[in-house]
């Protein structure tokens, strides 16, 4: 009996165990977070849908660019404050001290042996996706923007690029922090894959 | 301080998202106090944010908008160009300092400088309500006192909190970036002339 999921190093596999394996998969795979996950993917699509739609929503310049605005702070403050708490237990934020250096803090919550403070895989994926998806977008309007002359969006444009991609930086170093580093966890990743492809193969032939 | 010490320890990671939003809006009013009476408080500096800086560059945005905002033609670039203004100057202005060798943060001293906008804020809100009334002389000289008023309290609010990171022979050459981008700011408020 080979196991499926090579992340559960801690999950002994033996018969005895099958049904408490899968019970434990389905609750991790379920979204434990349900408005936070929305409200992740909410503000970020809405900045884009109406920054492209801008033409045919408004007459007004200035109402599409405030309503932006409003959306990818408010993404903003959700991301970093909200939802990557809720969704992957992660948080980073600047501190100043007594001298008035200032540190920035890339915290994660500790893996527990509560299964309620688990990370569900589900949530991580939406976390990941939306995270990663959306400033790439706004780099590609960036430059769409610039080489099409519209350069009055490009206030917009680069107010997105910067406060998604801050997001984005602020959760990879949290992520790679809570590893030993950068490389080493992109190779561990790429075995894992390699070798689930290849007992994925070995069981259908 | 208490509020700063909670952010040691991962209770932040669990707290609920309802404290979350009062704990930043507090700070965010906490801080336009601070500007209203302006005092020496190395404390407020250390709680950055942009908030407030963004609520008043996009009302001083929309405040200074001419002819209707919904016509074809509405003022479009006017709005990213006090935004770019206010955003581009502020980081000027810190790259400065910091090249002067000061030791304020970069985060730190955008902070400062965006929350310092409220007074001008107020100034181009009466400036409004006076546009409203009789076109003359009269009604030039009230706004400019009300603009000058209004520059010189953000020149000391700014000052109070940006000066002391600074060496002492060279605080005139950290103050005077400052002076110009509210002298800038001021400039349009006073020519401002709805249509």
């Amino acid at each position: 009996m080979l196991p499926q999921d090579s992340n559960d190093d801690a999950e002994d596999v033996s018969l005895f165990d099958a049904e408490e394996e899968t019970v434990s998969r389905s609750t991790r795979s379920k979204i434990r977070h349900p408005v936070a996950s929305f409200f992740h993917l909410f503000f970020r699509v809405s900045a884009i849908i109406v920054y492209l739609l801008c033409e045919l929503l408004s007459s007004s310049f200035i109402a599409c660019m405030v309503t932006i605005i409003l959306l990818l702070s408010c993404d903003f403050w959700a991301v970093k404050n909200v939802t990557g708490r809720l969704m992957v237990g992660l948080r980073w934020w600047n501190h100043i001290d007594e001298d008035g250096k200032s540190h920035w803090v890339f915290e994660s919550r500790k893996a527990t042996s509560q299964e309620n403070k688990s990370v569900s895989e589900a949530e991580s994926r939406i976390f990941w996706l939306g995270l990663i998806a959306c400033p790439v977008l706004w780099v590609i309007f960036a430059f769409s923007a610039l080489f099409s002359f519209r350069v009055k969006w490009l206030a917009v444009v680069i107010m997105g690029v910067v406060l998604q991609g801050a997001n984005l930086y602020g959760y990879i170093r949290c992520k790679v922090g809570s590893r030993k580093n950068l490389t080493s966890m992109a190779t561990s990743y790429l075995g894992k894959q390699f070798l689930r492809q290849n007992t994925g193969d070995d069981q259908t032939s | 301080m208490r509020s700063r010490s909670r952010e040691f320890d991962s209770s932040t990671l669990n707290e609920s998202v309802q404290n979350t939003i009062m704990r930043d809006l507090k700070a965010v009013g906490k801080k336009f106090m601070h500007v209203l009476y302006p005092r020496k408080s190395n404390t407020l500096l250390r709680d950055w944010d942009l908030w407030g800086p963004l609520i008043l560059c996009v009302t001083l945005a929309l405040m200074l908008q001419r002819g209707s905002v919904d016509s074809e033609k509405d003022g479009g670039p006017q709005f990213a160009e006090v935004f770019v203004i206010v955003w581009f100057g502020a980081v000027t202005i810190t790259l400065n300092s910091k090249l002067l060798g000061g030791n304020i943060s970069f985060f730190q001293s955008l902070c400062v400088l965006g929350y310092c906008i409220l007074p001008l804020t107020v100034a181009m809100l009466i400036c409004r309500l006076v546009l409203l009334a009789e076109p003359g002389p009269i009604n030039f000289m009230v706004r400019l006192f009300v603009v000058i008023v209004m520059f010189a309290w953000s020149i000391v609010a700014s000052t109070a909190f940006l000066a002391d990171s600074q060496p002492p022979n060279r605080k005139a050459l950290a103050v005077y970036p400052v002076f110009l981008f509210y002298f800038v700011i001021s400039w349009m408020i006073l020519t401002f002339t709805p249509q």
